[in-house]
């Protein structure tokens, strides 16, 4: 995505009026940086990137395969790809345009006349961006609804907003929220003359729907692949079928794919993985996977006596959710944070995570903080099953977080809301809580700076005021990989495989389409 | 203001109720000629500060709902006044029901028939006095996000409402302690997943437990010897209810389609903001009222009118896969389990109700504006101080300003401007082909359309809509001045004498102002017209020399109608020595 981007940002460059001394020390010095980042990725390039699966996936970019062209291309490129990010001066507009390709071309405009509170921030300086990470940030995340394609169906706008403000969370629920959108979006659709809806709806209606919600999140794994399905799906239709067939057809496969890839396949996993909860039990989990819980709720229902762990981390405390779903079915739940991990890892008799993907290395891509428990409970010598629908199998491959990861805003990791004259607030707990966490999973996050020795003894900066403590950096990353050896099995609705068939099973349920 | 790009449409629609105006009564007397929506605010016609207000949202499909009588003019102003024309977008429709009268209340208005037939999906209600700094699209998007996943689905019955008030106090020049209040309790809603981002009015929206009007609350109260009574079952469901009396009803409803048939059940709902809104927020808590609403045969599609195809369709989907229920952030509900039947053998098989899942009722929220004077404004104008309050407020804006509601020009080019007469560039608002005469001194003021001013008059807080005419030395202080009304001044142009005779013989006969009636055509400099916070009706002539503070000018329905004084080569005819 980055060099896709990269033309209009050089001209957005150029075109730059005045750029003052210092600003060209400063961009300068990125640039350095950049390139530092850069050097040390393609080290580790030659071990991925099999170019046979990525060809498949062309359309979709997502910002992850922007990332394995980045190292493919980033000999003959480096130069050009390194200066326009950390040197990002216009904040928001700017990086607006970085989607170059996948926006509509009217937004950065619109965007600077409407939105007035973000552009009331501080500018954006290189230290909103982890370098070594740059790649991963998304497109500027949607702060409003300005300046979206007045295409995008309105189902389809507030299933954004939804999924921006994390109502709707987590990878299956995304991708059966989005077909449903997509359904009525379709049948919204009419055809305009001389053209046809198979060569039409795609190309013209339905990517305005897919940038938007991409705008608000970049898409997980199983909406990259539930769209590809409807894509090929409505390409291959016969094209002189009348119009509303063709929209009711597509409507009812649509139906049928959530029923058969999502829905009986849960009931499907969750049959059987409940049979690896015995009586006396002690299930661990982290975070909230919808499987997962639908297997442990399936196991209470049997009667089977055992107790759960669930393991929860910030921001998005997603295993209050889950605890307290247990708690309202009448399990025996004990809700741990992260910290407590290595404590209650002892305890348990398994293991059971939910996946936003699985790898074709047979890597498990999960809510970030997964790897650890994972490498905790095979210490520990507790099986890790991994519950997953086929329709999450992933072409891709990666060997760490780096290289696939998805940049949630760094504010959420803030722990109240920005108050409005900031107050003297206890910031050195937060702040080294935040450097912390995000340390760990990340394996990358720029060392935290006390507050306190920033150049401005007057006024004690708090972890609000990151944007402007120099040395401070918040990284909030979404997702880790947890390598293939610390999983004992995947079950998925093909049946309890070994992480290494996962590419055997991708290429069944995602390609044979 | 151009709008750069239209906004996505929301998939919602608009209903904007252009009512009477009670207590604008000075201006509005003859809804034929002049409906409220039409009077001039900061020199643009009411009506058009929600229609911008809803594009800017990107709705266009926008219903205007009057009453028969105002429907001619209205839709002539839609057509002719520039404000009006120049909003993008199609034109709005006109609705003037049959049955509708004047007096009618905001929920019976919901279940005429023809109101019925227009609504077709997710609805927005508006009223015509509505003001608002606040983008419309930042509160949509909190109704959006904030409705129950999937509730996308354009048929679903399970989307919330979310309602907009405002605080009355804390508005520097805006606030004043007259103003109408509603009491409204709330309680807070779930914590918001993360942080939300900078500008996001989450943090505001909280749910509406409670909420009447002062009044009825002030009639609870003496029913009940001062105190309000409150039911258990609130403080059951939710311990941390807050409750605020100063707060008003902005009457801006965001509604999904099913109230449409909420309301068409309940005869007995006046009112949107008393009776649907204050029902359905009893009807979130407390036990058994929401069946008694008939909310439960609402809520599961029952439609009493014709129904939508595919409806039925969607409501099974909906059951078979819920994406909340898949959502990580979300927790299951308790599971429904059968009571067990204790006393079966006592009580009998028939005491044994069948045991349903307790009906949800969708939430009914609200975005509570932060009391603030750095707030954004948003304000209903009701009553003639508001008028002027918002009016001036609204000149206040400079051209540069973020606000939407900024003119691009404080004073049009075309206005013509004596010589040595100063106004203040940055309080003051003078609209097209205006003309001031010299050594003029205005300030805090608007000034409309057409208004010819003479000279040495002296304009302070004073709004003065399109067409009057201001005499000579004529000084004005806080007064409203209806269209085309004339504030004679000392001397005006002999010309114009018996014009002046005219006024002579309508404030002898209507006006209150104690007018020193010496001066009919004499041009001494003692005789001035001084007025301070007054209210001048529309076509009402002011005779030189009246001094009047606080006074209301207007003519007196009983006496010869509008028609007499309505139009002033009307008046020329009449006029008897």
């Amino acid at each position: 995505m980055a060099e896709q981007g990269e033309p209009a940002e050089q001209s957005k460059t150029a075109d730059e009026p005045k750029v003052s001394a210092a600003e060209l020390k400063k961009r300068a010095k990125a640039d350095k940086q950049a390139r530092r980042a850069a050097q040390k990725e393609q080290e580790k390039a030659p071990a991925e990137v099999p170019p046979a699966t990525n060809g498949a996936h062309q359309e979709h970019l997502t910002q992850a395969q922007g990332v394995q062209q980045d190292q493919k291309g980033k000999a003959t490129q480096a130069k050009g790809q390194q200066q326009p990010k950390p040197s990002k001066q216009g904040g928001q507009e700017v990086r607006q345009e970085r989607g170059g390709p996948s926006q509509p071309p009217n937004i950065p405009l619109r965007n600077k006349a409407a939105s007035t509170a973000p552009s009331k921030k501080l500018p954006k300086k290189d230290n909103t961006v982890v370098e070594l990470l740059s790649h991963l940030y998304p497109v500027q995340r949607r702060p409003n609804l300005a300046g979206v394609s007045k295409d995008v169906h309105p189902a389809v706008l507030a299933l954004g907003l939804q999924i921006s403000t994390y109502e709707i969370c987590g990878s299956s629920a995304r991708c059966v929220a989005m077909l449903l959108a997509f359904k009525e979006a379709i049948q919204a659709y009419t055809t305009p003359r001389d053209t046809s809806l198979p060569r039409h709806l795609v190309s013209h209606h339905l990517s305005p729907q897919i940038d938007y919600l991409r705008s608000c999140r970049p898409l997980a794994e199983s909406m990259g692949n539930a769209i590809r399905w409807l894509k090929k799906l409505i390409v291959e239709l016969d094209p002189d079928k009348p119009e509303h067939e063709a929209k009711d057809f597509v409507c009812e496969e649509i139906d049928r794919f959530v029923h058969e890839r999502i829905t009986v396949t849960d009931q499907a996993i969750a049959a059987s993985a409940q049979d690896q909860i015995r009586n006396d039990s002690v299930v661990l989990t982290y975070a909230k996977s919808a499987i997962v819980e639908k297997t442990i709720l399936q196991a209470h229902e049997q009667g089977t006596r055992f107790r759960v762990i669930v393991v929860d981390s910030r921001p998005l405390f997603e295993g209050k959710r889950l605890a307290t779903s247990l708690m309202r079915a009448g399990l025996e739940a004990q809700y741990v944070p992260f910290s407590g991990l290595a404590h209650v890892v002892k305890d348990a008799t398994l293991v059971l995570l939910g996946a936003h993907s699985m790898l074709s290395n047979g890597r498990l891509q999960s809510r970030v903080g997964t790897a650890s428990v994972a490498l905790r409970a095979h210490k520990a010598d507790v099986p890790v099953i991994v519950c997953c629908e086929s329709v999450k199998f992933s072409g891709k491959v990666a060997l760490d977080s780096i290289v696939l990861n998805e940049i949630a805003p760094p504010e959420e990791l803030l722990l109240s809301p920005i108050p409005e004259k900031s107050p003297n607030h206890p910031a050195g707990v937060a702040t080294t809580a935040v450097t912390g966490k995000s340390a760990a999973p990340g394996k990358s996050a720029a060392p935290g700076k006390d507050a306190s020795e920033d150049d401005e003894p007057a006024k004690l900066k708090t972890l609000h005021d990151w944007n402007s403590i120099p040395n401070l950096r918040l990284l909030n990353p979404m997702y880790d990989i947890t390598p293939a050896e610390y999983i004992r099995m995947v079950i998925c609705e093909y049946g309890s495989v070994p992480p290494s068939s996962v590419p055997v099973v991708h290429r069944l349920a995602n390609e044979g389409m | 203001m151009p709008h750069a790009t239209h906004p996505p449409s929301p998939g919602l629609q608009a209903l904007i109720f252009c009512g009477p105006g009670l207590s604008l009564n000075t201006f509005t007397s003859t809804p034929s000629t002049l409906p409220k929506c039409l009077l001039p605010v900061a020199n643009r016609p009411m009506l058009w500060y929600p229609l911008d207000w809803c594009h800017r949202m990107g709705i266009y499909d926008i219903t205007l709902v009057t009453p028969p009588d105002a429907a001619p003019p209205l839709e002539a102003a839609l057509r002719s006044h520039p404000s009006l024309t120049s909003l993008s977008g199609p034109r709005p429709e006109v609705l003037a029901p049959k049955g509708l009268e004047m007096t009618s209340g905001t929920a019976e208005l919901l279940r005429l028939g023809e109101v019925q037939r227009v609504i077709k999906g997710d609805f927005v209600v508006l009223s015509c006095d509505f003001v608002s700094e606040v983008d419309g699209s930042r509160v949509l998007q909190q109704w959006m996000s904030l409705n129950p996943a999937l509730a996308a689905a354009s048929s679903s019955r399970r989307k919330g409402g979310l309602a907009i008030y405002y605080p009355t106090y804390g508005g520097e020049g805006i606030s004043s302690k007259r103003d109408e209040t509603d009491f409204i309790a709330t309680a807070p809603l779930s914590k918001p997943n993360v942080m939300p981002p900078m500008g996001s009015l989450r943090q505001e929206v909280e749910e509406v437990v409670m909420v009447m009007p002062t009044d009825t609350l002030n009639d609870t109260l003496n029913e009940n010897k001062q105190a309000l009574p409150i039911r258990q079952t609130l403080l059951a469901k939710h311990g941390n209810v807050k409750i605020r009396t100063k707060h008003r009803d902005a009457h801006v409803y965001f509604l999904p389609l099913w109230v449409k048939d909420f309301v068409a059940r309940n005869e007995k709902f006046d009112s949107i903001s008393e009776d649907v809104l204050g029902w359905w927020a009893k009807a979130g808590w407390q036990h058994g009222l929401a069946e008694k609403l008939g909310l439960d045969e609402v809520l599961a599609g029952k439609r009493s009118t014709e129904d939508e195809a595919g409806n039925g369709r969607s409501v099974e989907e909906e059951e078979e896969v819920d994406a909340t229920a898949l959502s990580s952030t979300k927790s299951a509900p308790a599971p429904v389990r059968q009571p067990p039947q204790a006393f079966a053998t006592r009580v009998g098989n028939s005491a044994a109700p069948p045991s349903r899942p307790k009906l949800a009722v969708p939430p009914l929220l609200a975005y509570m504006q932060p009391v603030s004077p750095a707030q954004p404004l948003i304000r209903r104008i009701d009553t003639a101080a508001q008028l002027a309050f918002i009016s001036l407020h609204i000149a206040r804006l400079q051209p540069s300003d973020p606000s939407p509601l900024a003119h691009e020009h404080k004073i049009h080019p075309s206005a013509s401007i004596g010589q040595q007469s100063r106004i203040s560039h940055e309080d003051c608002l003078i609209a097209e082909s205006v003309t001031i005469g010299i050594r003029c001194n205005i300030k805090e003021s608007v000034v409309g359309a057409n208004c010819e001013i003479g000279s040495n008059v002296r304009l302070t807080k004073c709004v003065l809509m399109d067409g009057v005419v201001v005499g000579d030395g004529v000084q004005m202080v806080g007064c409203i001045v209806g269209k085309r009304a004339r504030v004679e001044g000392t001397s005006t142009a002999g010309s114009k004498s018996g014009v002046a005779e005219v006024e002579g013989a309508a404030v002898k006969g209507k006006g209150k102002g104690k007018q020193k009636a010496t001066a009919q055509s004499g041009g001494e400099d003692d005789n001035k017209t001084k007025l301070t916070e007054c209210e001048i009706a529309p076509f009402f002539v002011v005779e030189a020399g009246t001094e009047a503070k606080g006074e209301t000018m207007k003519a007196f329905d009983t006496e010869g109608e509008l028609g007499g004084d309505g139009e002033e080569d009307v008046g020329d005819e009449d006029d008897e020595e």
